[in-house]
């Protein structure tokens, strides 16, 4: 007979037994309503997202130690906490378990979840949220000890740029919740079953008096289409999880890193000749610019941020010779190419993205410029422009420029001009580059000329052909002559020319004055 | 009934359809003439054209509705 002293038996056994419940989640009933919504459970999530075997769990056994809510049990206080590894590499991980009390904020989850914020940013690894959270523990927090809390977007502002943030949206995301998304570089969000939002249904109902659904106020749709707030729509939770991988494939795991190479049986030397049938050689003509990046990139792949939002201009991660490229594309199809106010925000921030994590930057011209008119005017477009020039003016990645067509004004500087310390420019043998089209400017250089002429149709055929001497001086061997371009390319070439620019300013370095930071237009 | 609208203010520079016909998703309605570029409007939906607002040479401004799609 075993010496009681000795017996380790139950204690084990108590173990264990805590262990177990704390996989239950909220247990069996709330796991099937989990299911019966079409999503799966945070476990099954974490074996999705992360490579097999890699998961070290903290925190398993937390609860919700709160008096308030009694002798009632809540698996790992609703927040599971740990690291794991994507592709050989580890990532901190914090998922929310909407089984557990909807997936509540809670002040010990939310302790567990800042412990491994601290861990991120020591260890230098990226951060992934997965979010299915219906916001703060009301029942919990509803009075002024409210005061002390916000210390978690404080801290993400803090890794922003440092280590790469992903949260995706699995589920009804309010408040808190949906900050967090804000405040991240990479945001994708599951159709049907996702949804962020300042305010929940239940609480706009109560404070403005509108009827809506999660789904109509801060579904998938509104966040990729309309707000821009989300960067990709996703159909199930699986496909979600596998996109947060792909997308960190591209990414160091922090700032002082460089991106992973990820060689490619692509040789970068190749032609791209079905160039010649994508793109009209009349600079009018509109073309889908998404079918000129899959010619040139590595075996066509490109991971596309925000495609659904500001689609006048295109913005994607993919590699060339196995070196991760951020790629900012004008699309001529959708407004012909000219910039607004979304497509600025979305290029400026894409550019900070890509900046902020060595992520070299190669820039496909064929802009008619920005917008003008009252209209953008009132949108605050000089504002919104500004936030391009700054993020390509601040940009210190290797910056290649590529001008298909035309480049004019102010779309040529903020697509990385020369002047914009561009290390490679060179362009095709369509490429205008102007301070505007000579249809434009002959209204302007000619216009006393051209209201003298009272015969409306003497005066249309005067204007074609002061036009025409125009688009004489637009030519890019007259660029090239002054030496404003590296190189005319050979279309088919592109990619090539993009590999060589990224060979020669690898090891790129810019010294600018000390500042604490510039002031943002935003 | 699906709305067509404008994107951005421009002229109307060729309509490309006529009211009473079918069209498929992604077929061009009209094409704007804005910024010095052709921009097609296209349909998302497919179905019959049932009204028109638009011809050539006048202007649209953004928001503005260009045609209504009966959705078939």
């Amino acid at each position: 007979m075993a010496d009681p002293r000795y017996d380790w038996g139950p204690l084990v056994g108590d173990l264990a037994a805590r262990k177990a419940r704390a996989l239950e989640m909220g247990g069996e009933k709330l796991v099937e309503r989990q299911r019966s919504l079409g999503k799966l459970t945070v476990r099954e999530r974490l074996d999705l997202l992360l490579d097999p075997g890699t998961w070290v769990e903290y925190g398993l056994l937390a609860d919700h130690m709160d008096a308030g809510l009694g002798d009632r049990y809540l698996a790992a206080d609703g927040a599971i906490t740990g690291v794991g590894e994507i592709d050989g590499r580890p990532v901190a991980v914090a998922a929310y378990d909407f089984t557990v009390m909807a997936g509540s904020m809670g002040g010990v989850g939310e302790s567990k979840i800042a412990r491994m914020r601290a861990h991120a940013l020591r260890q230098r690894i990226p951060f992934v949220w997965l979010l299915d959270s219906a916001g703060a523990r009301i029942q919990s927090t509803s009075g002024s000890s409210f005061a002390g809390a916000g210390a978690l977007f404080r801290e993400q502002v803090a890794m922003s740029g440092v280590v790469p943030m992903v949260a995706a949206i699995l589920g009804h995301c309010a408040a808190g919740t949906a900050y967090i998304p804000g405040l991240a570089d990479f945001v994708p969000m599951v159709k049907g079953t996702s949804s962020m939002a300042l305010g929940g249904r239940h609480l706009v109902k109560a404070a403005v008096g509108e009827d809506v659904t999660e789904e109509e106020m801060g579904g998938s749709a509104v966040h990729t289409k309309v707000s821009g707030v989300a960067d990709l729509e996703v159909a199930d939770d699986e496909e979600c999880l596998r996109v947060v991988r792909d997308y960190l494939s591209f990414f160091p795991q922090h700032n002082r890193e460089r991106p992973p190479v990820r060689t490619s049986t692509d040789p970068v030397d190749r032609r791209a000749e079905e160039l010649y049938e994508l793109v009209p050689t009349a600079a009018r003509r509109a073309y889908d610019v998404r079918k000129v990046v899959h010619a040139i990139v590595d075996d066509g792949h490109v991971f596309w941020m925000k495609p659904e939002w500001a689609k006048n201009v295109v913005t994607g991660l993919a590699r060339v010779g196995g070196q991760a490229v951020g790629i900012v594309a004008n699309q001529p199809m959708v407004l012909g190419g000219a910039l607004d106010v979304n497509a600025a925000d979305k290029a400026a921030r894409f550019v900070w993205l890509c900046d902020a994590f060595n992520i070299p930057l190669v820039f496909l011209h064929d802009v008619p410029g920005f917008i003008v008119g009252s209209a953008v005017e009132k949108q605050g477009i000089i504002r919104h422009g500004a936030k391009m020039l700054f993020a390509v003016s601040e940009a210190t990645v290797p910056k290649i420029s590529v001008v298909l067509r035309k480049s004019y004004g102010a779309g040529y500087f903020v697509m990385n001009g020369l002047a914009y310390e561009a290390d490679y420019i060179v362009a095709w043998p369509t490429a205008e580059i102007a301070v505007m089209g000579p249809d434009g400017a002959v209204n302007i250089i000619h216009r006393r000329q051209l209201e003298a002429i009272e015969d409306e149709e003497e005066r249309a055929a005067r204007r074609l052909e002061l036009a025409e001497e125009i688009r004489a001086n637009i030519d890019p061997y007259i660029a090239a002559g002054h030496a404003q371009l590296d190189d005319v390319i050979d279309p088919a070439d592109t990619r090539a020319a993009i590999a060589r620019g990224l060979h020669v300013t690898a090891d790129k370095q810019v010294d600018r004055p000390w500042r604490k930071h510039g002031v943002l237009p935003v | 009934m699906a709305e067509i609208r404008a994107e951005i203010t421009a002229n109307v520079w060729q309509v490309v359809v006529e009211e009473g016909q079918m069209v498929a998703e992604g077929d061009e309605i009209c094409i704007l003439e804005s910024m010095k570029m052709e921009i097609p409007v296209t349909t998302e939906v497919p179905g019959v054209v049932r009204e028109l607002d638009v011809e050539p040479g006048q202007t649209v401004q953004e928001g503005d509705r260009i045609a209504l799609i009966d959705e078939s």
